[in-house]
């Protein structure tokens, strides 16, 4: 049963700035895809289109889970949400006022997440053992890095088929950054997550993508089939790595 | 005026029965003005609103004040899920809620106030109970059922609330959904239902905590204003968005204020609430037991 994510012709902006034009890629079962690019080329507003938070203005996109499609055109997040796509958010997004254990167990609110819930929070402390050490503390008063982890476990707490990563790296430093991206790795082996991931850290992002595309301007300009074809690309070279 | 074990006691006990009722007053506005950051300024009201239902139901029907209260709270649960809906197309959704919202509350306060008045006119009406008149008597310390019974029926409702609010899926989604709407909805929550659902749980304490009212003291249309200062001086003594600092917020003015309309008379107690809540934001800006 597969869970994949198709996007064909997406156009989409906010008023009359358009963001995305005419934008389609896919993320097949299984796949971890990284979507590339530097600020502003319109990564987070693809990622928010997905999850039914900005409305595009033209084009498709269908989540198949389970084998079943859905048509995710004109649906809410929340429901989004409960179909089982899940959004680590930029900013992390955590309720700051409420503990590490009741943001957890707030992931695990859709039905299909509550059968699992005793599982999935013992799970998620063995992987992320600081947040063992800090379950009663309230997520507001923890470090950048460790709120990038709950907000990781919060949305592995929904037990989804599909995880969408929107820039995990901001604001970490560089050996975080090495350990937030290896757990996406982690848990996307440990469930068979089909990842997608918007990220500026173009080294640490191929490190686990099988693929990638680069976005420019709110299109797609290369589609690298794999880890290899993305690291030797010239736009990626010019882009990244200022060679 | 002499102090003596006797009168302190009795200030003591009849504070903290008082206090039960405080927290009933208060709990609606804890949730929507503590959880839900909808400035209900016409909680009180709602709370009058139901002192008159209940007065109806037992000239009527002969029926008991807080039986009545539990029976119509489906009723009050309805009116609040239409005014958060009304509040929520002509203002929350624009973003505009804190100053408009405002004059939206006060506009249903005197609303409210103004309908009871033509209804039933400005005279104190009161019910009484079975046991409107009985007062039990440990040594010389009193128990006036009155107040007895408005108090045990508040505190199960409050712990209630409590536990609700803390143990339960739909709860906690209670106390995130000001935090962050957006987090909550990836969390597969509609925010909007649950501020709906939430809100109008406050309106129904409302209904519960009239009937209560009018056990304790006859009432008048216009009793609703005298309660605006000290419901939101309870919560937000208690800290927001705590169910549990509601009621010792409740606690701490009810107790205050019985010791001061014993030793220094009645007129001196919003002097003494107030007083209070300022010291505590000195202190500690969040309240109490506020996150």
């Amino acid at each position: 049963m597969g869970n994949s994510l198709r996007i064909e012709g997406l156009t989409a902006g906010y008023g009359s700035v358009r963001v995305l034009e005419d934008l389609s890629l896919s993320v097949g079962d299984g796949e971890t895809v990284a979507l590339l690019g530097t600020n502003g080329n319109g990564k987070s507003t693809l990622i928010k289109c997905i999850m039914g938070i900005v409305r595009p203005t033209a084009g498709r996109i269908v989540a198949e889970i389970n084998g079943t499609d859905h048509d995710l055109i004109g649906m809410e997040a929340h429901d989004v949400v409960q179909l089982g796509i899940a959004l680590v958010p930029e900013g992390r997004r955590l309720f700051p006022k409420l503990t590490v254990e009741e943001n957890l167990l707030l992931g695990a609110y859709r039905k299909a997440a509550r059968a699992r819930i005793a599982e999935s929070l013992e799970f998620c402390y063995e992987t992320f053992p600081r947040l063992t050490e800090r379950r009663a503390q309230l997520a507001g008063s923890m470090s950048g890095g460790e709120q990038q982890m709950l907000s990781l476990a919060r949305a592995l707490m929904t037990t989804p088929s599909i995880l969408l990563v929107d820039e995990p790296s901001v604001g970490l430093s560089p050996l975080l950054v090495q350990t937030v991206i290896g757990k996406i790795k982690e848990l996307k082996e440990r469930f068979g997550l089909t990842v997608l991931m918007a990220e500026q850290n173009f080294q640490q992002a191929v490190r686990i993508a099988d693929r990638g595309y680069v976005i420019v301007h709110g299109k797609i300009e290369f589609e690298g089939a794999s880890r290899e074809a993305l690291a030797d690309n010239e736009l990626v070279k010019k882009l990244y790595l200022g060679l | 005026m002499e102090v003596t074990a006797d009168l302190l006691v009795n200030a003591l006990i009849s504070g903290i029965l008082l206090a039960g009722f405080y927290a009933a007053v208060s709990v609606g506005i804890g949730i929507a003005f503590g959880m839900l950051d909808v400035v209900n300024i016409a909680h009180p009201a709602f709370i009058v609103l139901g002192a008159y239902v209940a007065y109806i139901a037992h000239e009527m029907l002969g029926a008991d004040p807080i039986v009545t209260a539990f029976v119509l709270s489906p009723a009050f649960f309805v009116l609040g899920l239409v005014i958060y809906r009304i509040y929520y197309y002509a203002f929350e959704r624009h973003g505009q809620e804190s100053l408009r919202s405002l004059a939206f509350f006060f506009g249903i306060l005197f609303i409210t106030e103004v309908v009871l008045i033509l209804s039933f006119g400005v005279d104190y009406r009161l019910v009484n109970t079975s046991y409107s008149s009985t007062t039990w008597r440990v040594g010389f310390v009193d128990f006036p059922l009155r107040l007895v019974v408005p108090f045990a029926v508040s505190l199960a409702m409050t712990l209630g609330l409590h536990f609700y609010f803390t143990r339960t899926f739909f709860g906690r989604s209670v106390l995130a959904v000001a935090q962050d709407p957006l987090a909550l909805q990836l969390m597969g929550v509609n925010p909007r239902r649950v501020k709906e659902l939430a809100f109008a749980l406050s309106i129904a304490t409302a209904g519960v905590a009239g009937a209560f009212l009018i056990v304790i003291q006859p009432v008048q249309p216009a009793l609703g204003r005298v309660f605006i200062g000290l419901v939101f001086a309870i919560t937000v003594l208690g800290g927001l968005g705590s169910i549990t600092g509601t009621m010792v917020g409740a606690a701490i003015l009810g107790i205050a204020e019985s010791f001061t309309a014993t030793f220094f008379g009645p007129s001196w107690s919003p002097a003494v609430s107030f007083g209070l809540l300022l010291a505590a934001l000195a202190f500690k800006p969040t309240g109490l037991l506020g996150r």
